[in-house]
């Protein structure tokens, strides 16, 4: 019965919570369906079990029967014929129970005493003790019983029948069977009433959850589900929840503190042309002075257009999936050809850009993003390296990882700033009059972030960012087995 | 960009001659440009700007209709929007190059992705071209596929006094020996090849840096300031020329 105890606490049907008739939904959810079904296979197994205990105490009875009578019968025939018949009468008066039947029949048939009426037609002689109907018959009338009965033929040709009644057998199913009525009835109903009960516990805390939900789609961004701080499903899952819905908080938080950014950032150069195209249309007097407008105007324009695409870009990165496009890149080769590309803007600005690279060192993953990343890290690193400074570009190779570090001899990133800088659009006051969209560390995250590298800014003095690969997982476990 | 595809890629007949497009609007016969554009106010902007350029254009607002207009005009260049009410640009083009047509093919597209451009060069393209563009970037485009540098087997590049040794990677003005480290090589190579030709600075970041992306620095105006401090020697008449605000032309004449 230990079964019923615990019905499985498994899910209940969301669907319909806003359904008023709620009393009845109890009934079609899955948790009260799983306690019927337990209940159900729970009856099938104590009908069994008690179907199993009376067949074998039945089977008992009917041997131990058996076994009397043939040693009645052995030990009657074994007497003379005048001794029987007073043993017969004797064993008739013992018998108050009215269980024993026997009696004496001559040759031809007829009784000569006992409680039978006639020889049972269907009993043979001489054989071992076996079931009968016979029609037992004395002082108090005449009736038909079911008994166990053994028939032998006397020496002198008189036919002793011996035979026990056997209803004791129904009464023991009697009570087996008012055994089962008072051990399962009660059993199914707890059963159900334990379904009933987890399932409609289950619906109030799906309710509250909905009506919680409901509240948090309405906007209310800071409701979170109930959460009590016990180990169970429902309490696990809601502080699951809790979490996510902390996280999207943070994120729609951010992404609103990014709209403005990007209000801002592109009202500044609209504006620009706006106010030049307005100017220009009321004092521009010759068509090179509108040219000149229109110019302005024009910059304004691409500025704008310039940030759109940047943020599609870096969405674009963000959001793909292009693991399945990845190679093999050869990190000291890419790193060459990207110091290669900046040389001569370093060396007009008097930088002394150098690439240490002289391991061959190779990734996985996708070349044009990782050069760009790091072109990106260059360049923004000659950006605000003094001239007369130093960048290196180098690679290291650790253990289990490979490190691309880009260091240089300009202010560096301070402590505080290092969180930001990976914001949208954040540039640093300093950055505020440098040219460029403020992408360009968010882009190098973003690229980073798809390969499963990681990015670490150091403080200063002096810039330092590093990317660094972890080797791929399986050679690790390799290693580690090879160990 | 489909256009260089190899080393040995030299200027044919119509590259070294340098008027070849405006010398057949001489001759009456016009080069024909197709544009398939669904937004009129694009297309009327097109379509003006390279009739100023001297072009015969004729325009399909939708898939379908150019597809036939490419059939039966057989135009010189095609200019073809990636989406397009009844027909997609690259079913298109991808429909055309099946037909055996060659033509030179650049896409126009609002999708920016990657993958997107590489697919459309893919359906046969020869350029593809992200909106918004300038009209100058779309002009210096739709020459440059006019004037594609034909298959050569020569190994010296020609353009006035200027000679470029694809073998002994050497470069020489006249006598004067150009001393140039390869990434300069590559550039003025490519340069050379289509001489006369305006290039924009993306198309010079995409073709001889393989750039996939706009950096934030003018990389190319760095790189083509030392090039020309080396081609343009002190006392020669300079041959790099810098075009305000749309990009570089390699001139023989001055």
């Amino acid at each position: 019965m230990a079964g019923c105890d615990v019905p499985p606490l498994t899910s209940t049907k969301p669907s319909g919570q806003r359904d008023p008739m709620r009393q009845a939904q109890f009934i079609r959810s899955t948790t009260f369906h799983w306690a019927l079904a337990v209940a159900g296979v729970l009856a099938v197994f104590i009908i069994v079990l008690f179907g199993f205990i009376y067949w074998k105490i039945d089977d008992y009875l009917t041997a131990r029967s058996d076994r009397v009578i043939t040693v009645e019968l052995d030990s009657i025939a074994g007497l003379s014929p005048e001794r029987r018949l007073e043993a017969i009468d004797e064993k008739l008066r013992q018998d108050p129970r009215r269980v024993q039947v026997v009696a004496i029949f001559a040759a031809d048939g007829h009784r000569i005493t006992g409680n039978l009426e006639s020889l049972p037609p269907h009993l043979r002689i001489d054989a071992p003790a076996q079931g009968t109907d016979v029609i037992r018959t004395d002082r108090k009338g005449s009736e038909l019983q079911t008994v166990r009965a053994i028939a032998r033929r006397m020496r002198n040709g008189d036919v002793l029948v011996l035979g026990r009644n056997i209803d004791e057998a129904g009464e023991i199913s009697h009570v087996v069977g008012q055994a089962l009525a008072l051990g399962l009835l009660p059993a199914f109903c707890l059963c159900l009433l334990a379904g009933a009960w987890l399932s409609m516990r289950a619906q109030k805390r799906v309710e509250e959850v909905n009506q919680r939900v409901q509240r948090i789609i309405a906007g209310n961004l800071r409701e979170r589900l109930p959460h009590r701080n016990v180990d169970e499903p429902f309490s696990r899952l809601a502080a699951i929840v809790n979490g996510m819905l902390d996280e999207m908080e943070t994120m729609i938080h951010a992404l609103a503190g990014v709209g403005n950014d990007i209000a801002h950032d592109l009202r500044t150069p609209l504006t620009r042309a706006r106010l030049a195209l307005e100017r220009g249309r009321t004092n521009a007097t010759n068509l090179e002075q509108l040219q000149a407008v229109v110019d302005k105007a024009i910059a304004g324009i691409d500025q704008s257009l310039t940030i759109i695409t940047a943020l599609l870009r870096l969405a674009e990165i963000e959001n793909s999936r292009r693991s399945a496009g990845f190679g093999s890149v050869h990190l000291h080769e890419m790193l060459r050809e990207v110091c290669d590309i900046y040389e001569p803007i370093a060396e007009n600005r008097n930088i002394d850009l150098r690439v240490h690279a002289s391991e061959p060192l190779s990734v996985l993953g996708d070349r044009d993003l990782l050069f760009e990343a790091v072109a990106n890290i260059v360049d923004n690193a000659i950006k605000f390296t003094p001239d007369g400074g130093k960048v290196r570009i180098e690679l290291i190779r650790c253990d289990n990882e490979t490190i691309v570090r880009v260091t240089d001899t300009g202010s560096g990133i301070s402590e505080q700033e290092r969180e930001v800088v990976l914001r949208r659009f954040y540039r640093s006051d300093k950055m505020r009059n440098t040219p460029g969209v403020g992408l360009g560390l968010n882009l190098v995250a973003a690229i980073v972030k798809l390969h499963g590298f990681r990015l670490a800014i150091h403080a200063g003095p002096g810039g330092r960012i590093d990317i660094i690969c972890p080797d791929p997982q399986p050679s690790r476990v390799a290693l580690a087995a090879k160990i | 960009m489909a256009l260089v595809s190899g080393k040995r890629n030299i200027p044919g007949a119509a590259a070294s001659s340098p008027a070849n497009v405006f010398a057949a609007v001489g001759n009456r016969l016009m080069t024909k440009v197709l544009l398939i554009e669904d937004d009129s106010e694009t297309a009327e902007e097109i379509t003006a700007e390279l009739a100023d350029r001297g072009f015969e254009v004729e325009w399909s607002a939708n898939g379908i209709e150019g597809l036939d207009k490419a059939r039966s005009l057989k135009p010189d260049a095609m200019i073809v929007d990636r989406l397009l009410p009844g027909m997609d640009g690259l079913t298109v083009i991808e429909a055309l190059r099946k037909e055996q047509v060659r033509t030179p093919v650049l896409v126009l597209s609002a999708l920016g992705a990657v993958d997107d451009r590489v697919r459309g060069l893919r359906m046969g393209g020869d350029d593809y071209l992200t909106k918004p563009f300038a009209l100058v970037e779309l002009m210096a485009r739709v020459e440059a596929l006019l004037r594609r540098p034909a298959e050569s087997r020569e190994t010296t590049l020609r353009v006035g006094p200027l000679e470029l040794d694809l073998i002994e990677r050497t470069a020489k003005r006249g006598d004067r020996v150009i001393d140039l480290l390869p990434r300069e090589f590559r550039l003025l190579e490519y340069m050379m090849q289509r001489s006369d030709q305006l290039l924009t600075r993306a198309m010079l970041l995409e073709e001889v840096w393989n750039y996939k992306f706009i950096p934030a620095t003018n990389l190319v105006d760095v790189h083509m300031g030392r090039l020309r401090h080396k081609v343009d020697g002190p006392g020669e008449a300079p041959m790099i020329h810098n075009v305000r605000g749309s990009g570089f032309i390699l001139r023989a004449g001055p």
